[in-house]
């Protein structure tokens, strides 16, 4: 899920964009995750040429990812060098915390504004001295927001990041974006063509390469709540299966004094569904503890921090969602024992026990 | 409620054999009558009981009552009968163990849809006639063996049925207990003119009773 919410967020950070990277480089939505430089002037100089290019805007994006990192549970950060002047073309109009700071006021400051998750994890704020790769960096703002990739984001000038990543005179990502009235499709294919070394991805094709991971993540998605599910239902149903037959006597004892057919069943079911929900309440609490707990301990973010966020971390929505969910399983699971309970005769049950 | 057997008879498999419990049964119960039905362990008579209290269907032969042929009646309408007309009183006592023994009483009650506070009041008196006015909120596990058959009375005199079906009620009771009881059924069946039919072993229930059949390898005869 985590993975997911980051790779559909990277499309709508660069929407109408053409994201151009070197054709060696493994991309996921708009950002090289993997390999791939370009030689920045020069490609930029060929860009700017192609008719239908109205700005480039060249930019180094630092992943940790490997694919064996895609499995991690510890949150990963990004780092992007970004010239100072195209901040918003990925920052959009996301203010920084309390107003408080400011952007990286040129390219060679050493100053760096951070995403909140990053900031929370590292006990940072605006004024504190970090050290990335030996140079000292003054965070000058943290980011206000709520997208998953910039909260794992720490964003420096271009020249700074290309000095600390050993990017001098390269970057990994060019963005383009094409005058009016010029095809995303069609500008790509011509940059393409005017340098064989890039691809120049459009904002369809972007979408078009990450479906099948999508894809693969929802399948997976799906494997995962269906063993859940059937495991649930599975236990509910034996649970109930064998609280049911060690009361025989009792649902037996009900059919003799005349009870409806309806009454054992709805009381059998009206059991499994108090049990959804007193399950359901206390698995919500105690699975957002343990999931909270394990999230500090992974990070290193004191448990307090969460609190004030809990619901942005686990929508009361979500909680909803999972509550009916055992509500409906437990209710299910229940229907098989209920109809057992309905078939209790008094005569069989007192013959077997004889 | 006038209670007749014809040509009774119930085959279960155990195992691989099949057992006869009833074999051919003739029996006639008149309306506000007081019968034994006595017969040692495993002689038919619970089964027996069970058919006549359509807890169970025949193998073969019908149940009438008041001269309906109850055997072709359908599970709905045969439940009603019993929550409506009919009373049970088990040799276990067979109280559900969660509800305290008002709640037990109220339990058919409720089930016939009888209003709530009706329920209540109707509880309460039929304990506190039965000398239990002050065990109304105690659980089966806190009364006593005979208490708890008390109770299983109470709940069996619920909705005022007309006829009680016990089955061996003194099974499980000490002599004095058991003879409490059976005045019990004995004043049910004498105040309020209900038909009373026990099963039972027990040779001191069976002189207190106005008809006594005898029952082995599920053959009835009538004794007295």
């Amino acid at each position: 899920m985590r993975y997911t919410t980051v790779i559909k967020e990277m499309n709508v950070l660069f929407s109408g964009q053409i994201m151009v990277v070197s054709n060696d480089s493994i991309v996921i939505q708009a950002f090289p995750i993997y390999g791939g430089r370009l030689a920045q002037n020069h490609t930029e100089n060929i860009l700017q040429n192609i008719a239908g290019v109205e700005e480039t805007v060249p930019m180094v994006f630092i992943s940790p990812l490997g694919f064996e990192d895609l499995l991690n549970l510890v949150p990963v950060n990004f780092t992007m060098g970004i010239p100072v002047e195209h901040w918003r073309l990925i920052l959009g109009p996301t203010p920084l915390k309390n107003n408080a700071g400011h952007f990286p006021s040129n390219e060679t400051s050493n100053e760096v504004v951070v995403g909140p998750s990053v900031a929370d994890q590292y006990n940072w704020t605006v004024g504190t001295k970090i050290v990335v790769r030996g140079r000292e960096l003054e965070v000058t703002g943290i980011l206000d927001t709520k997208l998953a990739l910039l909260n794992r984001c720490v964003f420096m000038p271009l020249t700074i990041a290309q000095e600390l990543f050993n990017y001098r005179g390269s970057t990994n990502l060019i963005t383009v974006k094409p005058a009016q009235g010029y095809s995303q499709k069609n500008l790509a294919d011509t940059i393409e063509s005017q340098i064989p070394s890039v691809k120049a991805l459009t904002e369809d094709e972007r979408n078009d390469m990450i479906q099948p991971i999508l894809a693969q993540v929802e399948t997976w998605n799906i494997g995962i709540q269906t063993v859940i599910f059937l495991m649930s239902l599975i236990l509910v149903m034996t649970v109930t299966i064998m609280s049911v037959s060690e009361r025989r006597r009792d649902f037996a004892t009900l059919d003799a004094i005349g009870a409806p057919l309806t009454y054992v069943f709805r009381v059998v079911i009206f059991e499994t569904s108090l049990i959804g929900v007193l399950g359901g309440i206390l698995g919500i609490l105690f699975g957002s503890l343990v999931a909270l707990v394990l999230a500090s301990l992974y990070t290193n973010i004191p448990l307090a921090m969460f609190f004030p966020t809990f619901y942005e971390i686990i929508p009361p929505f979500y909680m909803f969602e999972i509550f009916l969910a055992v509500v409906f399983v437990c209710c299910l699971g229940g229907i098989i024992p209920a109809i057992n309970a309905t078939r209790m005769r008094i005569a069989e049950v007192l013959r077997a026990e004889y | 409620m006038r209670v007749k057997a014809e040509n009774l008879t119930k085959v279960y498999r155990l195992g691989s054999s099949l057992i006869t419990a009833v074999d051919d049964v003739n029996l006639e119960v008149n309306e506000g009558a007081l019968v034994a039905v006595v017969g040692r362990s495993g002689s038919g008579k619970s089964t027996l009981l069970n058919l006549i209290g359509l807890n169970d269907n025949p193998t073969s032969g019908n149940v009438f009552v008041d001269d309906v042929n109850v055997s072709s009646l359908s599970g709905r309408e045969r439940r009603r009968m019993r929550l409506h007309r009919m009373g049970f009183v088990f040799q276990t006592f067979n109280l559900l163990p969660t509800l305290s023994a008002v709640e037990n009483v109220e339990l058919p009650m409720a089930l016939a849809n009888a209003p709530r506070k009706e329920q209540r009041e109707k509880a309460v008196r039929l304990l506190e006639t039965i000398g239990l006015g002050g065990r109304l909120s105690h659980r089966p596990k806190e009364l006593s063996m005979g208490e708890m058959q008390r109770v299983a009375i109470a709940r069996a005199l619920a909705n005022d049925p007309e006829v009680i079906i016990a089955d061996e009620p003194t099974g499980e009771l000490d002599s004095k207990t058991a003879e409490e009881t059976v005045s019990l059924l004995s004043d049910i069946n004498r105040k309020d003119r209900k038909t009373v039919i026990v099963a039972t072993h027990d040779e001191k229930i069976v002189k207190l009773m106005d008809i006594v059949y005898t029952i082995q390898d599920g053959k009835l005869r009538l004794e007295s």
